[in-house]
């Protein structure tokens, strides 16, 4: 190499390193660009700031609207409860309800009724704005079921809001009638069902609302009426009491009485640090999602991409800046729609007198709310970084939309989780990206400090994983020219099912991969849905686990490997292994039984298991327990460490990891294996055990010796109890049968931690050196894979 | 100054599975001279170029500029180059100073020395009167001044054309052919596709004639013309281009834009 060539090359190195300067300038542009475009501008600052006024004022022209609306009750048979009518006998055990107005007005059913000539007594009736009633004495009206067809008619058509029919069971009470009977009659008997629709004076002592379930106006009449009832036959009973002598205290031994020790602050902390968090980030999100399309689709599309990318700009500076315009409009947003909410929200419940407990809500305090704008931050990075990500997947502005969509809706359920009841910050939530950190937000504006800084490395920690993977992401799409220059406009689906059968290979590709990964997945999904109960029989039980094994797992799996490589041998990875290798193997099985024990252990501390969960095993566990030892390893061991191996650390791995990113491969297997479990709590062992069966079946290029552990830790987990129970001597220096069934002694679990580590370690450097895909896969991936490698010699491979 | 030694560009079609859009081509460019691609549509032009400006990775092959490596020094290989072409658009929100100076800026040039510059290709460019006017108002012909504007703005030593009078009037076109040769005249090494064969026999040093990611042959005109007994430009490349294809024994639909090369092609 020469001096010069020496120099070149040293300066080439030094100039991919990323300069602020360009990001600087990157996102300088952007950020005028996206200033200088009206349709960005209106959904980012002016629709936030428009919005929440408008939609306030709307709020508050309904709210006075509803309470505008004139209720009209008809009520029949006013004789009975009417004071000071001479028309009829009063009867003195009866405390009277309405009062009539107007002796001379009479009610015309048929128009809209607005005046009404009774009104209830002003010390029953508590509120009587917008009530109109308009009486009927029983001697005004027909035939029963005549007077049954007009009420209802009257109600349906909305003549009357809801009507009253007192005349039956008031007066014939009487009061020899113990007064309890009365109450409950009057009590039970209140909504207007079907079946008393017939207004025969026969069922005694009831009174009957009539009201439309499909009317608001009725329902709130009815509400209105109920409670004047309620109020009526309160005094109705204290009178009677009191006729009786008895005292009214009796009925009261005690009062209740709340007591808030939260401070008024705290207490308006509290609703607007469930509320404003989730404004923020949905908002956060959707103004990340309209700059991400329109810089990187919206691009493409005008072609200044390309342009951008010959410029001597740095992929990664590209990235950065346009990370950072896309985050700013996302905080923007985030913010301004926050502020603006706020300000009219606080306004709006001022007017409408609403909020907790009835007081206003008053503005809420500003100080512990800048933790929410320190903790907008992090997460308006992530989306963003997700967001361009995926944009950058996108050739148009209109593809941009239809993929980010689905990232909304994946998204979504995180943002919508802390505002369950119950979800406060523990060890668990905060491991949950966006959930945890909203959690924690919540807790140091409500100022529980130590608990916030408890949970705070883990959620940094978590977040910053997310992150730093969302950007790595969003670099790689940058990265790779068939996300850059690809055209899928051509896409048919002759032509590809012709191209998966011509351009077969050895093994499957990442794509075919992944396939076989989401059609198992969805497979098993649907397939739990058809098991509904829990097999009593041994033969139940092998088809619940034979047919998601080997119908739902293996035979997509074996009908890819088929259909769609050259070779089952090769795509499955069922390759020879080094025979001294396999005591390593072998070892490592029963070493991290103990360890898988733990971890299984200390996730259902995490994450306990629902009660019914727990009872809806039980039988499982105690069929198994009952069973023949060899069938139930056989079921339990052989057949899914074979299906899932086969599957997962097979096809699935095998595809992958042709990839170039073997890391990836495990990853994404684990992930898979994972979810195929189905119960949350599985899922997270299954995730952490598949990460290392998967660095297994790397380094040894093979499957096998992943069936082999698989086979031993699923066998060992159902076999620990009998194992104790043949009470070997030595086995009873490991294993112990405790209260939870038959444990490690901790000695053994601390001790298999070493032996794992040793076997580990031991698997490690003995297959140093030894190729883990196939070398003619490697060629084959040369040219088609993503990156090509610029190697002359491997220009015409031969497959 | 350009020197590209077996290049080789495999894209992965739905139909024909691994498709080669430039198998194994070398040529060299020298300072001071203007190299011409010369192919009909689909020939796999903008995908050699494509490479040489690093936006796309050649499968094999060495391409250098000025002795970096396109594959594997692209930023080295950015600061050295100029390129232009249907593709490279313009920012419609921005106006034409803006972009010439927010990309003169990306080339690392100081705020004063990126002005100085701008008056010199403004003026020299006869860009004057739009310099205010955003991208989204601008004619082809201004938008095309712009383009190359941005490419001159740092100077480079290496300048690449693809096809860059696609779809400029007559006036335009002449124009730019001026500042090509002008631009030869100082030293520049330049690289020019085209179909179009006049364009060629006017402007070119040497020329390379592609077909089907292929050179079928490559020299100076008269070298050509001696070599296949032609004195007529069209006859030859017709020739050229029939003969190969006979060999080839493939369908005579030359013009046909071929799936998966990138989408420029088609457009035109």
């Amino acid at each position: 190499m020469t001096i010069d060539s020496q120099q070149k090359r040293l300066q080439a190195r030094l100039a991919n390193r990323p300069k602020w300067q360009s990001i600087g300038l990157i996102y300088a542009r952007e950020m005028r660009d996206q200033l200088r475009d009206r349709r960005t501008l209106f959904t980012i600052i002016v629709l936030p700031i428009m919005l929440y006024p408008v939609v306030g004022m709307l709020l508050m022209q309904m709210a006075q609207f509803t309470r505008a609306h004139t209720t009209s009750v008809c009520i029949l048979g006013v004789e009975q409860v009417t004071a000071s009518d001479d028309s009829t006998p009063w009867r003195s055990n009866t405390p009277p309800l309405l009062r009539r107005l107007d002796a001379d007005a009479q009610p015309n059913p048929t128009t809209a009724p607005l005046g009404g000539n009774y009104e209830f007594l002003p010390d029953i009736a508590g509120e009587q704005k917008n009530l109109a009633l308009f009486g009927y004495p029983s001697s005004a009206l027909g035939e029963p079921d005549e007077v049954a067809r007009q009420v209802t008619s009257w109600v349906r058509d909305g003549v009357f809001d809801c009507v009253l029919d007192v005349r039956a069971g008031i007066g014939q009470t009487n009061g020899s009638t113990t007064a309890t009977a009365a109450s409950d009659q009057t009590a039970g008997k209140l909504p207007g069902e079907p079946d008393t629709m017939n207004l025969d004076a026969t069922d005694v002592g009831s009174v009957k609302v009539f009201f439309n379930i499909a009317s608001d106006p009725s329902m709130v009449a009815r509400g209105r009426i109920e409670s004047v009832l309620n109020r009526w036959r309160g005094t109705w009973v204290r009178d009677r009491l009191h006729d009786a002598g008895v005292e009214l205290s009796v009925l009261d031994p005690f009062q209740i009485q709340g007591i808030d020790i939260a401070p008024k602050r705290t207490r308006e902390t509290a609703f607007w640090s469930k509320i404003l968090p989730f404004i923020m980030l949905v908002w956060a999100m959707t103004g990340a999602f309209y700059p991400a399309i329109d810089l990187v689709a919206g691009e493409k599309e005008r072609g200044t991409l390309e342009t951008l990318l010959c410029s001597p700009a740095l992929r990664s500076e590209i990235v950065w800046g346009k990370l950072g315009a896309v985050m700013s409009f996302s905080m923007l947003t985030a913010v301004l729609n926050a502020v603006s909410m706020l300000l009219t929200s606080v306004l709006v419940f001022q007017q409408m007198g609403i909020g907790p407990g009835g007081t206003s809500m008053g503005t809420p305090p500003l100080a512990p709310m800048l933790w929410l704008l320190v903790a907008l931050v992090p997460l308006s990075a992530l989306f963003s970084a997700l967001a361009l990500a995926v944009a950058a997947m996108a050739r148009s502005s209109k593809e941009g939309q239809y993929y980010l969509m689905p990232l909304m809706m994946m998204t979504l359920p995180l943002v919508m989780l802390p505002m369950l009841p119950g979800m406060v910050l523990s060890v668990g939530t905060s491991l949950i990206p966006v959930t945890g950190m909203f959690l924690l937000v919540r807790s140091l504006i409500e100022g529980h400090f130590a608990d916030a800084l408890l949970h705070l490395p883990i959620v940094v920690m978590v977040t910053g994983l997310c992150l730093t993977t969302a950007m790595r992401w969003a670099q790689r799409q940058f990265e790779t020219e068939s996300v850059l220059f690809g055209d899928g406009d051509h896409w048919e689906l002759g032509a590809w099912m012709r191209h998966l059968w011509q351009d077969r290979q050895r093994a499957a590709t990442p794509t075919l991969a992944l396939a076989c990964g989401v059609i198992v997945l969805v497979g098993l999904f649907f397939g739990k849905l058809v098991i509904t109960e829990i097999p009593q029989s041994m033969s139940g039980l092998s088809r619940l686990i034979f047919f998601p094994q080997i119908g739902l797992i293996l035979a997509p799996t074996l009908l890819m490997a088929t259909m769609m490589t050259t070779s089952l041998k090769s795509s499955l990875r069922i390759n020879s292994v080094p025979w001294r290798l396999w005591p390593i193997i072998a070892l490592l099985g029963f070493a991290l039984h103990p360890l898988h024990v733990q971890l299984a252990t200390w996730i259902s501390t995490l994450y306990p298991l629902s009660p019914e969960a727990i009872a809806a095993m039980t039988p499982f566990a105690n069929q198994l327990g009952s069973a023949n030892w060899l069938g139930v390893l056989f079921l339990m061991a052989v057949v899914p460490a074979v299906c899932e191996e086969l599957t997962f650390r097979g096809f699935i791995f095998g595809g992958l990891a042709r990839n170039q990113s073997p890391l990836r491969a495990i990853l994404v297997t684990a992930i898979m294996f994972g979810i195929s479990h189905g119960v949350l709590q599985q899922s997270i062992t299954a995730t952490i055990v598949g990460l290392l069966l998967g660095w297994i079946a790397l380094r040894t290029g093979s499957v096998l010796p992943g069936i082999l552990i698989h086979l031993t830790l699923n066998g060992m987990s159902v076999s620990m109890e009998r194992i104790a129970d043949l009470n070997v001597p030595v086995i009873n220096q490991l294993i112990y049968v405790g209260a939870d069934g038959a444990q490690y002694l901790p000695l053994y679990s601390a001790m298999a931690l070493i032996f794992t580590m040793t076997c580990l370690l031991s698997l490690y450097r003995r297959t140093q050196g030894t190729g883990s895909i196939h070398p003619l896969d490697r060629i084959a991936d040369r040219v088609s894979g993503p990156q090509p490698v610029v190697d002359p010699a491997v220009t015409n491979p031969t497959i | 100054m350009i020197q590209v030694q077996h290049l080789t560009k495999v894209y992965e079609d739905l139909r024909r599975g691994k498709f080669e859009a430039v198998s194994s081509i070398s040529f060299t460019v020298a300072p001071g001279e203007i190299f011409g691609l010369l192919g009909p549509n689909g020939a796999g032009k903008t995908t050699v170029l494509r490479i040489l400006s690093t936006v796309l990775q050649p499968t094999s092959g060495i391409a250098t500029i000025d002795g970096y490596d396109v594959a594997h020094e692209p930023t080295m290989v950015r600061r050295r180059i100029g390129f232009v072409s249907n593709n490279t658009a313009i920012y419609d929100r921005m106006t034409a100073w803006e972009m010439v100076a927010y990309f003169g800026r990306l080339h690392g040039l100081s705020l004063d020395a990126v002005n100085a510059r701008l008056e010199v290709l403004f003026e020299q460019l006869r860009m004057n009167e739009f310099r205010d006017v955003p991208g989204g108002k601008m004619s082809t012909g201004m938008r095309q001044k712009v383009s190359i504007a941005r490419a001159l703005v740092h100077d480079p030593p290496v300048l690449i054309f693809d096809e860059a009078t696609l779809g400029l009037d007559v006036l335009v076109a002449r124009n730019l052919l001026e500042v090509i040769r002008q631009l030869r005249d100082t030293g520049k090494c330049l690289i020019f596709s085209t179909h179009i064969m006049s364009e060629v026999e006017r402007l070119c040093d040497r020329t390379a004639i592609m077909h089907h990611g292929r050179i079928l042959d490559s020299g100076t005109l008269p070298e050509l013309f001696e070599r296949h007994q032609k004195s007529d430009f069209e006859e030859l490349f017709f020739d050229l281009l029939s003969r190969h294809e006979a060999d080839e024994s493939l369908p005579a639909s030359t013009a046909t834009p071929t799936l998966n090369s990138p989408p420029i092609e088609a457009i035109a």
